[in-house]
């Protein structure tokens, strides 16, 4: 277990190595553009140098490499040039607002695809799961901004029920919620029902279950205590490994819903070549994806008698 | 004034008073020459009749909060500002020295009146005794000085330097070289004396060459007049001269502003909410009224807008296009046959219906716009495909030719107008392939490619443009246009203050245009804003700058 952890942790700050290195050479041939974004389009050339200069990007890279580590390690993740913050403070209520749209979308999906994935993968072949099927694999073939369209159409401009945008401009509200968590769970659900019904359906065609039903149990008892445990297994992997997805695949979502969280944050940065925004949301994507593989390997051993740590 | 009336401004009474200039242009050439706006509406009013537009209307709403969707940068530096998002926001706090409105007037603000030397080369501006800053004073004159100095200061960077530099400005040798060995060049003050601060409430400009525009450029967005004290930094609680002051502001988020109770104007507080760039949010926060007001509407958007009930598309014309150039040193375009059997092949009124959904005005493949005070009306040029392919088989294709364009995919309307009038051009024999390039790589490759579809933006005055890009030589001539008779007129039309003269030289620049010149030009782009109907006193101006105290919003 500690063996693994460690690991981990030393794979992760290798990624974050690679990927920093990258990022820092990727964006040396832009800095000039990046003054002129600062600067505008119109500013004269000796103004866009001077801006350079001052603000320390001439320093060899090498230098600015190390500075930034060193920062980054002591919680000084640098100034952002597009939005004149220190980019922990930026992103940090970006990412806690990113957080309960994740979380909301992961509660909901995960509710959603179990028992969709439970009633499909228990009868196998009926009409009801034939039908589950049909619309999780319609709603997991629709992309996001297609959806989100739908959903707009329907209920900004048709019924009126619903804001159209999510910038919670007057705090936090659940109203806004709907639409951008709505667009993310059609997208999300299909997918771990497909999951949970394989799953569910390689479990019921075991020799145990036969063996449980044959013994007399109830069926409810036989899915809820032989067959469920046994089945959650894999999706519960996918499901965790999803965790990732929800942090950097909600790009689309977020900016259409102008959903003020750690995706359009990357996405705004990305645009401008705000290097040290994106440095840092690169890293924080490092961190949460090796973290749920992580959960995941553990949880993968605890639900599953036949792995364990030795 | 009248005694120091510039000599031209009777000449131009004399051409309103027998009709051989318009209305408009009368206003604002003698607006812009030193005679009050009043007065010049009384006087343009003795002759036509017509009335002048009421000041403030006292039967307005007062009170309450008009949200406006629009991207919030940083404010931090307002003399480097270089889109119209920031001088939004920091201009409800601080003015200019002059504003010119949506009708191309250009009226007094913290500058009063000003008079200019009939060589056009000493301006005076009188700063206006009644301006304010928040923090007590009046502004003055050594304000007005500081804050032009500062925006001419190489080192601060602001594109005011790109207007003012030949009048204001000469190039230095710093004495440094650079990596590749080229001597470092910076700017500085043509003449010591060149702002001269006469008395507190008077400023004077000595200009090294003359120039009648300069009124206007000080209404340039980021010439804004920040208090001295602060030194060129706008921040929270930031002194001003305006009828706001900033209560929050949140960089990418919002920003807002209160009205100072005894300063002009309607609403309590004027909200900024920053929606990110994509135009579908911002058209769904309009429809669920999350908003009041967008600060500018996408033209794919235009019919979503259209169908909300509670609001109203504010709309006008600009000189914003985009033009076919062929460069007239690579085959076929070296004929100049070719070029105009490209533009009679051309249907500009489809092209503009199709690609911006009307929303604008057809133009006539000269790049001189209607809303230009030099403009001169052609004979219409109409579409004419028998004629383009008898001029392609006089200069020896009988067969049509191949061509290929080179456009970006962004804005949309660029692309779909290549490929309307690529539609076009095939009924005369002209096989256009069209080849769309990413926009980073398309500005590559701009000024090179042997046919491309380039955007120009709204200029002021109708010979700016035609000098930027068609004059023998100059940096951005990217179809490589030479023609010394062209280079000639332009010269003279520089040089022509008097603007019936001057429109009649553009006129022949015009033809010559139509003619033997370089460009396919289909249409000219209105811009437009969608506002809820609740909002009042909304006037949309051709740069899409916001002037909150001009603001009301009626009680829902």
């Amino acid at each position: 277990m500690l063996a693994i952890a460690a690991r981990r942790l030393v794979s992760m700050l290798l990624i974050m190595f690679v990927i920093s290195v990258l990022l820092f050479l990727f964006f040396e041939g832009d800095k000039l553009n990046l003054a002129a974004r600062v600067l505008g389009p119109y500013s004269p050339m000796t103004g866009r140098l001077a801006w350079l200069e001052h603000n320390g990007y001439n320093r060899p890279l090498i230098t600015r490499y190390l500075a930034w580590i060193y920062g980054f390690m002591r919680g000084d993740w640098n100034q952002s040039a597009q939005f004149d913050a220190p980019v922990f403070d930026f992103l940090l209520p970006r990412l806690k607002n990113t957080a309960i749209l994740g979380a909301c979308v992961f509660v909901l999906t995960v509710a959603i695809s179990l028992v969709l994935g439970v009633f499909s993968g228990i009868a196998e072949a009926s009409k009801r799961d034939r039908a589950i099927t049909v619309i999780s694999v319609l709603t997991t073939s629709v992309p996001e901004f297609a959806s989100a369209t739908f959903l707009v159409a329907i209920f900004v401009y048709w019924l009126d029920w619903l804001p159209g945008s999510s910038s919670f401009n007057n705090g936090f509200s659940w109203r806004e919620m709907i639409l951008p968590v709505a667009t993310l769970v059609i997208y999300n659900f299909g997918y771990y029902t497909r999951m949970t019904r394989a799953s569910m359906a390689e479990v019921m065609n075991s020799q145990y279950i036969r063996t449980a039903v044959l013994k007399g149990l109830p069926y409810h008892q036989v899915i809820i205590r032989h067959a469920l445990r046994n089945a959650l297994i894999a999706p519960f992997t996918v499901m965790i490994l999803q965790l990732n997805y929800l942090l950097s695949g909600v790009v689309v979502t977020e900016v259409f819903f102008a959903y003020d969280g750690y995706g359009k944050a990357l996405y705004d940065a990305a645009m401008f070549g705000d290097v040290y925004l994106i440095l840092a949301g690169a890293m924080i994507a490092v961190v949460v994806a090796v973290v749920s593989q992580f959960i995941s390997d553990v949880g993968y051993t605890q639900l599953n008698p036949r792995i364990r740590f030795s | 004034m009248s005694d120091t009336e510039h000599k031209l401004i009777g000449t131009l009474k004399q051409q309103l008073a027998e009709k051989t200039i318009g209305r408009r242009d009368f206003l604002r050439f003698a607006t812009l020459l030193g005679l009050g706006a009043p007065a010049a509406y009384e006087f343009a009013n003795r002759i036509d009749g017509g009335i002048a537009p009421a000041a403030y209307a006292d039967d307005l709403p007062k009170g309450g909060i008009i949200r406006i969707a629009q991207r919030v940068p940083k404010l931090d530096n307002p003399h480097t500002f270089s889109w119209i998002y920031d001088s939004n926001c920091v201009r409800q706090v601080c003015g200019y020295l002059t504003r010119t409105g949506a009708d191309n007037i250009t009226r007094p603000d913290l500058a009063s009146s000003w008079e200019v030397s009939d060589d056009l080369k000493t301006w005076t501006f009188h700063m206006n005794p009644k301006a304010t800053w928040h923090k007590g004073g009046a502004f003055t004159a050594e304000h007005a000085a500081w804050n032009i100095k500062h925006c001419l200061d190489p080192a601060v960077g602001s594109s005011v330097i790109g207007l003012m530099k030949g009048y204001m400005l000469k190039d230095v040798d710093t004495g440094k070289l650079d990596d590749k060995g080229a001597k470092v060049m910076t700017t500085e003050l043509w003449d010591a004396n060149a702002i001269e601060v006469k008395d507190p409430s008077t400023l004077v400009l000595h200009l090294q060459e003359p120039q009648v525009a300069v009124p206007e450029h000080f209404f340039h967005y980021p010439f804004l007049m920040l208090d001295p004290a602060e030194n060129g930094v706008f921040a929270m609680g930031s002194n001003g001269t305006g009828s706001f002051e900033m209560t929050v502001l949140e960089v990418g988020r919002k920003c807002e502003f209160k009205r100072i109770a005894d300063r002009p104007g309607q609403v309590d507080e004027l909200h900024f909410v920053d929606l990110g760039d994509n135009p579908s949010a911002v058209a769904a926060a309009l429809a669920s009224k999350q908003v009041d007001g967008i600060f500018q509407g996408n033209i794919e958007q235009y019919d979503i807008y259209k169908g909300m009930a509670h609001t109203d598309i504010h709309s006008i014309v600009t000189a914003q296009t985009a033009v076919a150039r062929m460069r007239s040193d690579s085959k076929p375009f070296d004929n100049p046959a070719v070029r105009k059997a490209v533009r009679l092949a051309t249907d500009c009124e489809k092209t503009l219906q199709i690609a911006h959904k009307g929303v604008g005005s057809a133009a006539e493949h000269h790049h001189v716009a209607p809303v230009h005070p030099d403009y001169f009306k052609l004979p219409p040029m109409p579409r004419d495909v028998e004629g383009a392919k008898k001029l392609l088989a006089d200069a020896g294709f009988k067969d049509g030719i191949d061509i290929e364009i080179n456009c970006k995919p962004d804005p949309s309307w660029e692309q779909a107008a290549v490929e309307a009038m690529a539609e076009q051009w095939k009924e005369a024999g002209i096989r256009a392939k069209i080849n769309v390039l990413p926009s980073n790589k398309f500005w590559e490759v701009w000024e090179t490619v042997p046919f491309g579809f380039t955007e120009w933006t709204h200029r002021p005055l109708g010979f700016m443009v035609l000098a930027l890009a068609y004059r023998t030589g100059v940096p951005w001539n990217e179809s490589a246009y030479s023609n010394k008779e062209f280079d000639d007129l332009l010269t003279k039309a520089e040089g022509t203050v008097d603007v019936k003269a001057r429109s009649e030289i553009l006129g022949k620049l015009e033809k010559i245009m139509q003619e033997d010149g370089p460009i396919a030009q289909p249409l000219w782009r209105s811009v437009f804003a969608a506002y809820d109907k609740r909002v009042k006193g909304f006037n949309i101006h051709p740069t899409l700058y916001i002037f909150g105290e001009d603001l009301a919003i009626e009680k829902a």
